[in-house]
């Protein structure tokens, strides 16, 4: 897409500082209440370690995962905000054919739910695997963490930002960037070297900081250049590609069937010729 | 009631292969309906990992270029002007005419909401090459529909749509081609935006065009595996000698598809190529048997007049092309810690359904439309001369000899 000229640096963003998540899970608690989503059936240890639910889905925006890993001979905690990332250029966006999906000026990404047609092209383009599906349903929509769209628009801050007693700062995305430099630069044997979300996609309303490598947490390795400049490389030639084949093929039949006649004409003259001589003769 | 007496009449005198066919058409109507009722998550084996499944892979990604014989042909016999291959194209309309109304029910099945499926002619978003996708089937649909009401009007000798028809025959032809062209590459565009997702193997920047070029020879391959059905099924005549004309476009088009192919594989390709077994013998033996085979087997003289080769050759490319869209859609998608993906019972009776109602309803419009009776030898070519000896053609002898 052609977004290159769009200012990103004044969109709300999200630091989340793993090093600094106790795991309360709080923001997913406020998540649930805010947007009314149903609790799900759990089991105590679902995923790894206190790790609950066991995946995101249509009730689950937002959810905390956690990681098991030895530090001096000491069992360790590794915690990690799984939510939507809010690209600046997001794919879910660019592949949506109604156009459901939109980044708001003021950062999130939002999802009009009167628009979607249920295609599921979005949850293909996701790099992140960030929306979800209703499987449960008939006539199933599309649902989404919407960085609290309503609220910040009121000038407040997103619930689970408000719930967080440690780990999240949220701010203008230029801001949050900075903050998160200062921080390495202040500790930088606290924290692994790499913002992820600051290139991820082409860059993201969503910035981690962590101690371990990104891969050990369980970071996707996502590609810095913006997702939807992959299709549109192909897509931006469709006209040229409409008029070219349309044109060629147009002249060549034209040429083919101006050929045919002209032979025909040729032949029917040929005849005339050969009658020709002999009214003459007639005469 | 007596409508209905002979229809069920008409019905009984059927072949039990098409009475067969009737079955599985209503068993998949069935299961079709489970899907409205129940939802798509208990009827289907979709979830959050797999949202596209079968009916994407197979109703949409593949039967889309099975369905390119009639573009195909359109453009060879009317803009290449290889006029002796004309008893195909009517045939061959009919095909995809069925392909892609089919492929438009396979696509509202699996949409979520269905009732707004139109709101893509409103809600434009040209950055979506599933927008550009559905606004090309959309569009090609009806010119396939008004290319097949030919036979259509000529069976009822509805003469003044005939004539708009014929005038319509070349505009239509180069259409049908230019739309092919977008939709067919499009659906390789989907999977550009899958960067991270989809096997380098098969992920490159060139992936529309490698989907465009294979579409051209499924094309040509389906209208020889069809005409031969039709000629060992149907009680049609051999023509054999037309498809000689197919197999020997075949291998440029297939050859043309392995050079590019081999190129975006190698040099254009990111990431490790040789990483999952599974997948390199996917590849392999899409491109052996899909493309190298058939290649090597029509560069033979002999084996391009053969009858029954033509039949393999044709059968091997399409058995290549519906493993690629398999392996680009579904198999190439599968992460390394995947759970895997099995269709649903549903989902397959469904899928059964559909191809069974394309069998179904050619054999049927075959039946009672005059589809294959367009032979070169009987019809004049010159367009609008052609109109005064079709209105002789449907009068009656009396009124013609009144006439004179």
């Amino acid at each position: 897409m052609s977004t290159q000229t769009i200012d990103y640096s004044k969109n709300k963003a999200f630091l989340i500082d793993t090093t600094k998540c106790t795991g309360c899970r709080g923001c997913q608690v406020a998540c649930k209440q805010w947007n009314q989503l149903k609790a799900e059936q759990t089991t105590f240890f679902s995923g790894e370690g206190y790790q609950n639910p066991p995946a995101m889905s249509e009730y689950t925006f937002t959810r905390i995962k956690f990681r098991d890993y030895q530090k001096d001979g000491q069992n360790e905690f590794a915690f990690y905000k799984e939510m939507c990332m809010h690209c600046n250029d997001p794919a879910c966006a660019s592949v949506c054919p109604v156009g459901a999906f939109k980044k708001t000026k003021e950062g999130p990404v939002i999802y009009d739910a009167q628009r979607c047609i249920g295609c599921r092209f979005c949850m293909i383009a996701c790099p992140f695997g960030i929306p979800k599906y209703e499987w449960s349903k008939a006539f199933p929509l599309v649902r989404k963490c919407t960085g609290c769209y309503s609220r910040i628009k009121e000038g407040l801050e997103p619930a689970c930002v408000t719930a967080c007693p440690t780990a999240i700062s949220y701010g203008g995305r230029d801001a949050m960037l900075k903050e998160a430099e200062r921080r390495m630069k202040e500790k930088p044997e606290r924290y692994y070297k790499k913002i992820y979300g600051k290139e991820e996609a082409g860059g993201t309303c969503i910035f981690y900081l962590t101690h371990q490598p990104l891969d050990e947490l369980g970071f996707k390795p996502v590609t810095s250049r913006a997702l939807p400049s992959y299709t549109w490389d192909a897509l931006r030639l469709v006209p040229g590609i409409f008029l070219t084949v349309g044109g060629t093929l147009s002249a060549l039949s034209w040429f083919n069937h101006r050929k045919e006649r002209v032979r025909r004409e040729e032949e029917q003259r040929r005849q005339n010729a050969d009658q020709q001589p002999k009214e003459g003769d007639q005469q | 009631m007596t409508a209905a007496r002979l229809i069920i009449d008409e019905v009984k005198g059927y072949h039990r292969f098409l009475k067969f066919m009737i079955v599985l058409v209503a068993l998949g109507a069935l299961a079709s309906l489970l899907r409205f009722v129940f939802g798509l998550g208990v009827t289907t084996n979709l979830n959050d990992t797999y949202p596209w499944g079968l009916w994407i892979s197979f109703d949409v990604v593949t039967a889309v270029p099975l369905a390119a014989g009639a573009f195909t042909l359109g453009a060879i016999v009317h803009c290449f002007h290889i006029k002796k291959l004309e008893p195909l194209v009517r045939p061959a309309i009919v095909t995809g005419f069925l392909g892609y109304s089919l492929v438009c029910v396979g696509l509202l099945l699996d949409l979520g909401q269905p009732h707004k499926g139109w709101h893509t002619l409103v809600y434009w978003n040209v950055h979506s090459p599933m927008f550009e996708v559905s606004m090309c089937v959309m569009a090609y649909t009806t010119v396939l529909f008004l290319e097949f009401l030919s036979p259509v009007c000529e069976k009822f000798g509805y003469r003044l749509p005939l004539r708009v028809l014929r005038w319509l025959e070349m505009p239509l032809v180069i259409a049908a081609a230019a739309i092919s062209t977008l939709h067919q590459s499009s659906l390789g565009t989907f999977f550009l935006i899958a960067v991270d997702k989809l096997h380098a193997l098969w992920y490159n920047p060139l992936l529309p065009l490698l989907f465009w070029m294979s579409a051209i020879f499924t094309g040509i391959s389906i209208i020889i595996i069809e005409a031969t059905m039709v000629h060992r099924y149907m009680n049609q005549p051999d023509e054999s000698e037309l498809l000689e004309v197919l197999t020997r476009i075949l291998p440029w088009v297939l050859g043309a598809y392995l050079l590019v192919k081999l190129y975006a594989t190698i040099f254009l390709s990111h990431g490790p190529l040789f990483d999952r077994p599974w997948l390199l013998m996917l590849f392999l033996v899409e491109l052996g048997v899909g493309v190298v085979m058939p290649l090597v087997m029509f560069l033979n003289k002999a084996n391009r007049e053969d009858k029954r080769m033509q039949l393999r050759g044709a059968t091997m490319v399409i058995f290549g092309l519906v493993l690629n869209r398999f392996n680009v859609s579904m198999f190439g998608m599968i992460q390394p810690d995947q759970q895997v993906y099995i269709p649903s019972l549903i989902e397959s009776v469904v899928t059964v359904g559909i191809i069974a109602a394309h069998v179904l309803f050619f054999v049927l419009i075959a039946k009672y439309f005059p589809i294959f009776e367009h032979h070169p030898e009987t019809v004049d070519y010159a367009m609008p001369d052609s109109f005064r000896k079709l209105d002789g053609a449907h009068k009656p002898a009396a009124v013609q000899a009144e006439q004179a």
